[in-house]
């Protein structure tokens, strides 16, 4: 009973700790993905090694877990504390229809409940897999250092700081692996320690680890020598080129009329934004295809002027109930930009009071003058409210519903060079949808499965004659964001949807700045291209048909429309996206660096990344499972390798041993109080005839008596190789 | 002829008398070659005494049998100094302790000072008497009896003095086959007056000599001593063996070893004699009793928890 109780106060103490490491793993992930909700988490690690604490039956964990899952993505994406049937049902079919999703391995199209959903499970793994360290294993120093090599990866390569987090990890690390270790020492050699002898033991450790992380935050810190390795690695791998060798980079560039062909990324800081959440930056619209890119504006056009903190006219009809509350953002200016970029929803823009803005209707350019010459602003504050769709009155869209008395010609047109396959495509992937919101997601989906990969460099400038869309479906499948928006421009055109080209930059990164304020870093890189449709009734809605990028309009989910939508996109939770963001502003005739082999290897592992997953899980698989029946192959390489040796006691020794393992393999268990002819005697009673007796006589003779010298080694070689084949089967 | 043959001509003559107890007589052949002494627990009549006439018969040495009242002194067991008129001296007669193979009957029923005078003998190999000190002839082997049903009007044995028995054995009923078997031989005529001794006490002593000569690997030493060492912490157990019952069973082991024939010690000797040499060194707690949990139970736990040595480790 004693025992027991000590464990359990241990127990507790390690679990903590293992807490506190855990906690480590979710910080940068909740930080880097924008993901709220870091107690949901927290409180289910925390349940679950109260329940392994409390060493519940599973069939009480299970369930319990389980509901708490359900709660939490309820609780999250529903905003109800309490299960309503219809919620329920809700989340059912979002999970049946992502588990469809798995099989067919679409892998972006998952819904965020369903992610949230996964990760959780994740999690629990996690923690049955710490709870195995602790209790069974009473080792631990895998996860440590996996841990301090996660935590110090994350410092080194993202915007996440991990000062305090190398502290913490290193104290609750090095107390749970000591503990565990003394309570390893106890156990191997049998003695059981009083609470009392166990906290006298371990208060060295405690010493240890508090004195040498005092002297380590005493200490002066000596600057980095290598504030970020990653261009320095980049320059190792591009033989010192730099980055400057090939002419087309990446960033905002406003002639698009002849696109295609590769570029390099470019990390100059454009602007940084200040914005409680991610949004994308749009900068103007473009609507007139030329088969090679899009066509500049003409020079002039209808605009409207008006003054700092007026506000601005907007189409938007879709706001009708909205209850989102007005934002605002502010944008530092880095680099040069000639235009204000502004994010959706935006209602006023705040600058200096002597400027004049401008705005045209067509392009939905923003710019600043003063006096009558633009001018460049540096920084700005726009107040915003983010857009939500409300999914009923999408789904009531219909083809019919365009209003006559709007002039939707130039979004629908389309030059003469289009050929007729991008017609019948665009009409087999809608045929089948019934909304104009759903046709439109239709065809946003159709990249990601249909064997289109991501690419910045493997991308060609049609020839002469050749449209750059129709190249894109049809030939190359392969592209950046230009090619996907492009084409799903001209698709939705091809079906009447009115559609338009929009220019601007993705969020970007976030950082935290001195203040421990939220920034978004974005630069060239982050320039990007994406599409906005024309819903009857809703008005300009933005699409997102690259793949790697998740479409960022709020969509508010009204139950009752939504139940029998299995294909429940994006919610308004924002969600973790993929790092290379990038348009170019390629121009296509010098291309004269090509890509190096570090890009090539690069571009490879992204456009391939599923499928490298999925290789890496494959091959997982098969080593976990030669492993698991090594009992299987073991015997064969083991007589393999003392085909050759010389009979003596060293090679008996060796091959005694092998088998005792063999056979523990083989599942004859020795317990260690047993003595070896007490186990020959089981082992002879498995396979029959006495030949486990016999060579553990000869090997007691060796280990107790010291008798090695003559021995029949052929004939013990024999009866060895006899048993260990029998062990196999 | 080897010294596995030769011990086996022995139990194979006792085996002509008692039947189906070939290992109480191994294990008392055991104490006899290590130098040490048995202690039989066992109810009346289950044939403590035959045991020990059947081995002194066979080979070959003096018995003598003591039977322990409570009015017996000391100097019945160890002899007095009679006063010879003749010789006009004071002249010593050794008692019944000085022979090769003694039974001391029922020993828990003598007073302490008788029992400690015998223990005394026992550990000393010889005698003491009005200062004249006079050595037993070797072999000296005593196996002492004790009825664990009475206890009025005994005095049980201290634990110091248990400790000077190598062995402490349970002799049990017979089996039913064997009782029967036992009773056809005895229709006739009674089978211990026709044993003849199979060896001398010359090959006896030899016999005991090789037992010192039976290698016990550092391995297996350290193995008692684990084994030893789990006594002391056992939950259960109030005291645990001693280091006197470490090297008691050692010396056992050598000679258990001999007598199958090995000229080293293995882990199974070890587990095998451990209850024997250990069962009556250890005091179990009161809540082992109250749970009903035995001396036998605890040493077979602690044999099960202690792990046997399977590779050679040197112990330095």
């Amino acid at each position: 009973m004693k025992e027991t109780k000590m464990d359990r106060k241990l127990l507790i103490i390690l679990y903590s700790l293992a807490f506190v490491l855990l906690r480590e793993w979710l910080l940068p992930v909740m930080a880097l993905t924008d993901t709220n909700y870091l107690g949901l988490f927290m409180v289910f690690i925390g349940l679950s090694f109260l329940t392994s604490l409390l060493s519940f039956k599973w069939w009480i964990t299970l369930p319990v877990k389980i509901l708490y899952i359900f709660w939490a993505v309820h609780f999250v994406f529903l905003n109800l504390i309490f299960f309503t049937r219809d919620s329920l049902s809700l989340l059912m079919t979002d999970i049946m229809s992502n588990l469809s999703i798995l099989e067919t391995g679409d892998w972006e199209g998952i819904t965020n409940p369903f992610r949230t959903i996964l990760f959780f499970v994740l999690l629990w793994m996690t923690t049955y897999l710490i709870r195995h360290w602790i209790e069974v294993r009473r080792s631990i120093l895998l996860f440590y250092v996996m841990t301090v090599v996660f935590i110090a990866f994350i410092d080194t390569f993202s915007p996440y700081s991990a000062e305090n987090a190398i502290f913490r990890i290193m104290v609750s690390g090095l107390l749970l692996v000591g503990l565990l270790y003394i309570l390893r020492l106890s156990e191997k050699h049998h003695r059981p320690l009083k609470t009392g002898v166990y906290a006298a033991i371990s208060l060295p450790l405690l010493f240890v680890v508090v004195a040498s992380s005092a002297f380590a935050s005493i200490i002066p810190e000596k600057d980095p020598a290598w504030p970020d390795p990653v261009p320095f690695f980049k320059s190792v791998v591009q033989g010192g080129q730099g980055l400057g060798t090939m002419t087309a980079t990446s960033g905002y560039d406003p002639d698009d009329s002849v696109l295609g062909g590769p570029f390099t990324p470019d990390h100059t800081v454009v602007f940084e934004a200040k914005v409680p959440s991610k949004q994308y930056w749009k900068i103007e619209t473009k609507s007139t295809y030329t088969s090679k890119g899009w066509e500049k504006h003409p020079a002039e056009s209808e605009k409207q002027s008006f003054s700092p903190g007026d506000p601005i006219a907007e189409d938007q009809t879709s706001l009708d109930g909205n209850e989102s509350e007005q934002v605002s953002a502010s944008l530092q200016i880095i680099e040069s930009l000639p235009y204000v970029a502004y994010p959706y929803g935006a209602a006023k823009i705040n600058t200096r009071p002597d400027i004049v803005l401008n705005r045209r209707f067509d392009s939905e350019q923003i710019w600043a003058t003063k006096n009558g010459s633009e001018l460049e602003l540096d920084s700005y504050e726009i107040e915003f409210v983010e857009p939500k769709y409300s999914m009923k009155a999408l789904r009531a869209t219909s083809m019919d519903d365009y209003d006559a008395s709007i002039d939707f010609s130039p979004y629908l047109q389309l030059p003469e060079q289009v050929p007729d396959r991008v017609r019948e495509l665009a009409n087999s992937i809608t045929e089948n949808e019934e909304s104009v919101y759903d046709k439109a997601k239709a065809i946003e989906r159709y990249f990601r499965n249909n064997g289109f990969t991501y690419d910045q460099q493997n991308v060609p400038v049609p020839r002469e004659g050749e449209d750059y869309v129709d190249q894109f479906l049809f030939d190359t499948k392969r592209g950046y964001c230009d090619n996907f928006s492009s084409s799903m421009v001209v698709l939705l055109r091809s079906v009447d949807i009115p559609a338009r080209w929009v220019k601007g930059f993705a969020p970007g990164e976030s950082k935290l700045n001195d203040k421990r304020e939220r920034i978004y870093e974005v630069t060239n890189n982050e320039a990007h291209s994406w599409v906005e449709a024309y819903l009857p009734g809703i008005g300009w809605m933005p699409f997102e048909p690259t793949i790697g990028f998740t479409n960022m309009a709020g969509i508010d989910y009204d139950i009752e429309t939504s139940l029998d939508d299995p294909q429940s996109p994006e919610m308004q939770e924002k969600e973790r996206e993929e790092k290379e963001k990038q348009t170019p502003a390629a121009k296509p005739e010098n291309n004269s660096g090509g890509p190096t082999g570090f890009q090539k290897a690069f571009a490879w592992v992204k456009s391939n990344v599923w499928t490298l997953v999925f290789v890496v899980l494959v091959l997982t698989g098969i080593t976990w499972r030669i492993y698991f029946i090594r009992h299987k192959w073991m015997p064969k390489l083991l007589i393999r390798m003392h085909q050759k040796t010389s009979g003596d006691w060293e090679t008996f020794d060796k091959q005694y041993k092998s088998l005792l393992r063999q056979l523990d393999r083989f599942g004859i268990k020795r317990s260690g109080g047993m003595t070896l002819s007490e186990y020959a005697l089981k082992v002879d009673r498995h396979f029959g005839g006495r030949r486990m007796r016999d060579l553990t006589a000869v090997y007691e003779q060796g280990v107790y008596g010291g008798h090695i010298e003559t021995h029949n080694w052929p004939v013990l070689q024999e009866i060895w190789e006899d048993l260990i084949i029998r062990s196999a089967g | 002829m080897t010294h596995a043959q030769t011990i086996d001509k022995v139990l194979a003559n006792i085996d002509k008398v008692m039947i189906g107890k070939r290992n109480i007589a191994e294990l008392s052949l055991t104490a006899l070659l290590a130098g040490g002494h048995v202690l039989l627990e066992d109810v009346p009549g289950v044939g403590k005494t035959m045991m020990v006439k059947s081995l002194a018969k066979s080979i070959g040495a003096s018995f003598k049998r003591i039977q322990f009242t409570p009015d017996l002194l000391p100097s019945d067991v160890l002899g007095v100094s009679i006063y010879n008129p003749r010789d006009m001296e004071f002249e010593f007669r050794p008692g019944p302790i000085v022979g090769n193979i003694v039974l001391a009957d029922e020993i828990n029923r003598t007073s302490p000072k008788t029992q400690s005078a015998l223990l005394e003998s026992m550990e000393e190999s010889s005698v003491t008497v009005d200062g004249e000190t006079l050595r037993i002839p070797q072999p000296f082997f005593v196996m002492a009896t004790q009825n664990p049903i009475e206890y009025e009007g005994t005095y049980s044995l201290p634990e110091a003095q248990l400790d000077r028995f190598l062995f402490k054995l349970k002799m049990g009923y017979p089996e039913r086959l064997a009782e029967v078997e036992m009773l056809q031989r005895a229709e006739k005529a009674v089978p211990i007056e026709q044993l003849e001794p199979v060896i001398t006490l010359e090959e006896l002593r030899e016999l005991q000599q090789g037992v010192s000569n039976v290698n016990v690997d550092d391995t297996i030493k350290k193995y008692i001593v684990d084994c030893a060492a789990e006594t002391r912490t056992n939950p259960y157990v109030y005291l645990g063996v001693s280091p006197r019952g470490s090297l008691a069973l050692m010396k056992a082991c050598q000679a258990f070893a001999l007598m199958r024939g090995r000229d080293y010690v293995t882990p199974d000797d070890v587990k095998y004699l451990a209850p024997f040499a250990f069962g009556h060194r250890i005091i179990l707690k009161p809540e082992a009793k109250y749970e009903g949990i035995t001396t036998e139970e605890i040493m077979d736990r602690i044999l099960t928890k202690v792990n046997v040595p399977i590779e050679r480790i040197r112990v330095r």
